[in-house]
C-alpha cells in the first residue's frame, strides 16, 4: 500500500535581494525586491508501508523543505503530497497523528524536566489510551534502555542518550511513518550502530514505514535499501541504494600531478588512452582521468600516462559508496549519462 | 523505576499546563527575583501618590486608601504574565524550535497558552505572597470590598490573564518577519501598561487616552479587576465591565488564531 505520495510537488520562496552596504540596504527599505527561489522542483515520488527511504542530498538541495511539506509545516506552491491518504498542509493536526519526527539538532524533549514527565505529556498530547501507552512505554524504555535516564532532566543527558531519548519521544503514539532528518549527527561509532540496530528493530516489530535524511553514508547502506536523491530541487536518483555502487562501482580515478605546467596536458593524453578513459584538466599541473575498471587495469592507464607525461606523483581513487555520493553531489558524475552500466 | 509512570491520561493543553509548570518550579529563583523587582516599582510609585496625597484628600475619586491598594494589586496582576513569557514565545519562533509544536497534533495558540498558564500558576503563587507581605505588612492595603467583590475579582483577573496572553500570543507573531523582539516587547508592554491602568488609573488619562482606554482589551487586564475589589463598580455596572472583559477575550481568540494563520502560511519556518 502506497503511504506517502508527491506528485509534481514544488515550493518556492521568495527571498529579499539586498544590495551590499548601507545603500543597499536603505534601497531595501524603500523598495524591496524579491527574488523567486525554488526549494522544491516538480518532484514525484511514492513510498509503500514499511519501506525505509534515504532521502539524500548536498546542504541546500530541498530535502528539509521535501519534509516540512510532507509533515504539514509548509504549504506546497503547486503539486499535490499526500500521507496516508490525507493532505499534511490542511490537515495538519490529523497528519501529526501518523508521523513522528526526529531532528538530530534539536530535541523534542522539555529541557528542564524529567524525560519521564516528556514522555507522558506526549502521550496526552496524541491522547494515547492508557493500556496502549503502557505497553508502548514499557518497549521503548526495554529496547533503548531508558530506565536510568527516566528521572534526568533532558539538559543533564549526552548527545547519545538524548537521541536515544528523542527517538523514544517520537514513536510514543506508534505513529505510521518517522521522519528522521539527521539523526546521527555527532553520535559517536558505538551509538550509531545502537541506533541502526533500534530502526531496525522497529521496522521489524511494527513495520514502520522511515523516511531517513542523513549525510551518513552508513545509516544508508545499513538501513535504506532505497535511496532518493535530490539536488537542487530535484530528484536525480530514485532507486536501490546497492545499484548506485553497481552502476558507478566499475569507475575509477586516477589523479595526475605534473612536475611541469602543461597547460593542454588532457587533449595530448586522450589520444593515447583507450576510449573508455577520458582526462580532464584541473589545472596546468592537475589532470583527472577517468576510466572503466572492466576495461582497463589502473596500471595500463598509469603507463599511457607516464610514457607522454611528465609525472610528478600520482594517486588512486577508491569508488566507495561515500565517493559515488560525493560525486553526484559535486555533479562530476551524472545518472542520466551513464547507462552504460 | 519504570513502573513510576503516571498511567491516567489527562487532557492534553491541561498535561502541557502542568509540564510547564513544572519547568517553571526548577526557575523559581530566577522567577522570584524578576517579581522582587516589580516590586520596587511598587514602592516608587507608592511615595509619588503619597506625596500627592499629601495636598489632596481625593484625587479623580480615588482616596490614598484606595489609591496604595490601587498601586500594590496593579503590579501583582500584571506580574502575572511576565517577561519570559513573551520571550518564550518570541524564541520559539526565532531558533525555529517551533517546528515541535507544529509536528504535533497541537493548536499552536492554544499550546501557548497552556504553557503560559503554567508559568503563571508559579509566578501567581509569587506575586500573590509578595502581595500580601508588602501590601498588608508594609503598605497597608484594603481587603476587597466584599465577599462578592473579591468573588468578581478572582473572575476577572482570570479573564485579563488570558486576554493579555493572547494579545501577548499575537505581537510575538510579528517576530515570523521581524526575527528580533526586543524593539517589539518594549512597545507592547508600554502599551500596555498605560492602557490596562498599570502606570495610572483610567480616569486620570487625558480624556481622549481614557475614550479609547474604556473600550481597549487592556482594560480587563489591570483596571476592571481592581475597580471590582475596591467595590467601585457594582451591580450592573460590574456585569458591564465583565462583559466586556468576556468579549474581547474571545474577540482575541479569533484574532490569535487568524494572525496565528496569516503568519504561519506567509511565512518559512527558520533553520533546516
Amino acid at each position: 500500500m502506497t503511504i506517502i505520495t508527491a506528485t509534481d510537488l514544488s515550493k518556492r520562496f521568495k527571498r529579499a535581494r539586498k544590495d551590499p552596504g548601507f545603500k543597499g540596504a536603505l534601497k531595501h527599505l524603500v523598495k524591496p525586491v524579491f527574488k523567486e527561489f525554488t526549494a522544491v522542483d516538480s518532484v514525484d515520488f511514492s513510498i509503500e508501508e514499511g519501506e525505509s527511504v534515504a532521502y539524500v542530498g548536498p546542504n541546500g538541495a530541498g530535502k528539509s523543505t521535501t519534509v516540512k511539506l510532507l509533515t504539514g509545516i509548509l504549504v506546497p506552491t503547486s503539486g499535490e503530497v499526500t500521507v496516508c491518504g490525507i493532505h499534511p498542509f490542511e490537515n495538519r493536526q490529523e497528519n501529526a497523528r501518523n508521523i513522528g519526527v526526529v531532528f538530530g539538532q534539536r530535541t523534542q524533549l522539555w529541557w528542564d524536566i524529567p524525560v519521564i514527565e516528556s514522555l507522558r505529556m506526549l502521550g496526552d498530547i496524541y491522547s494515547v489510551p492508557t493500556d496502549q501507552f503502557k505497553r508502548t512505554f514499557d518497549e521503548l524504555v526495554d529496547v533503548l534502555e531508558l530506565t536510568p535516564l527516566l528521572n534526568v532532566p533532558a539538559r543533564q543527558l549526552s548527545l547519545g542518550q538524548r537521541m536515544r531519548c528523542d527517538l523514544a519521544a517520537s514513536l510514543m503514539h506508534d505513529p505510521k511513518i518517522l521522519y528522521l532528518d539527521e539523526p546521527t549527527i555527532g553520535l559517536d561509532v558505538s551509538v550509531k550502530a545502537r541506533f541502526r540496530e533500534f530502526i531496525k528493530y522497529m521496522h521489524k516489530e511494527r513495520g514502520l514505514t522511515a523516511m531517513l535524511t542523513s549525510h551518513d553514508i552508513g545509516d544508508i547502506q545499513e538501513l535504506c535499501p532505497r535511496m532518493i536523491m535530490i539536488d537542487k530541487g530535484q530528484i536525480i536518483y530514485d532507486g536501490a541504494f546497492a545499484e548506485v555502487t553497481r552502476r558507478f562501482g566499475w569507475e575509477q580515478k586516477v589523479l595526475v600531478t605534473l612536475s611541469d605546467d602543461t597547460p593542454a596536458a588532457a587533449s595530448a593524453i586522450s589520444v593515447s588512452l583507450p576510449a573508455h578513459a577520458s582526462a580532464a584538466q584541473d589545472s596546468p599541473t592537475a589532470l583527472t582521468v577517468r576510466f572503466d575498471s572492466r576495461l582497463s587495469t589502473s596500471g595500463e592507464i598509469i603507463r599511457d600516462l607516464a610514457t607522454s607525461l611528465p609525472i610528478a606523483d600520482i594517486s588512486i581513487e577508491e569508488t566507495s559508496a561515500e565517493s559515488i555520493i560525493r560525486n553526484l553531489y559535486e555533479g562530476s558524475l551524472s545518472f542520466s549519462e551513464s547507462t552504460n552500466g | 523505576m519504570a513502573e513510576q509512570i503516571r498511567l491516567e491520561a489527562r487532557p492534553k493543553y491541561v498535561s502541557i499546563a502542568l509540564t510547564s509548570f513544572q519547568q517553571a518550579i526548577t526557575y523559581r529563583i530566577t522567577t522570584l527575583t524578576n517579581i522582587a523587582l516589580t516590586f520596587i516599582w511598587v514602592f516608587i510609585i507608592y511615595y509619588l501618590w503619597k506625596a500627592a496625597f499629601n495636598e489632596k484628600q481625593m484625587i479623580q475619586g480615588f482616596t490614598w486608601d484606595d489609591m496604595r491598594t490601587y498601586v500594590v494589586l496593579a503590579y501583582g496582576i500584571n506580574a502575572l504574565i511576565g517577561w519570559r513569557i513573551s520571550s518564550n514565545m518570541m524564541q520559539t519562533i526565532r531558533t525555529g524550535e517551533i517546528l515541535r509544536d507544529l509536528t504535533r497534533p497541537l493548536n499552536y495558540c492554544g499550546s501557548q497558552l497552556s504553557i503560559a498558564t503554567g508559568w503563571a500558576i508559579v509566578e501567581g503563587i509569587i506575586s500573590l505572597i509578595l502581595t500580601i507581605i508588602v501590601g498588608m505588612v508594609f503598605i497597608g492595603i484594603q481587603t476587597p470590598a466584599s465577599v462578592s467583590a473579591g468573588l468578581l475579582f478572582v473572575l476577572a483577573v482570570v479573564l485579563g490573564f488570558f486576554t493579555k496572553a493572547l494579545i501577548v500570543f499575537s505581537v510575538s507573531l510579528l517576530t515570523f518577519w521581524t526575527l528580533n523582539g526586543v524593539g517589539i516587547s518594549w512597545s507592547r508592554e508600554a502599551v500596555i501598561n498605560i492602557l490596562s491602568g498599570t502606570i495610572i488609573p483610567l480616569t486620570m488619562l487625558p480624556g481622549w487616552l481614557q475614550a479609547v482606554a474604556n473600550v481597549a482589551p487592556m482594560r480587563g487586564i489591570v483596571n476592571t479587576p481592581i475597580l471590582l475589589y475596591l467595590g467601585k463598580v457594582e451591580g450592573w455596572e460590574a456585569a458591564k465591565l465583565l462583559g466586556l472583559s468576556a468579549a474581547w477575550l474571545v474577540a482575541m481568540i479569533f484574532f490569535a488564531n487568524w494572525a496565528w494563520q496569516t503568519a504561519f502560511n506567509r511565512v518559512e519556518i527558520q533553520g533546516g
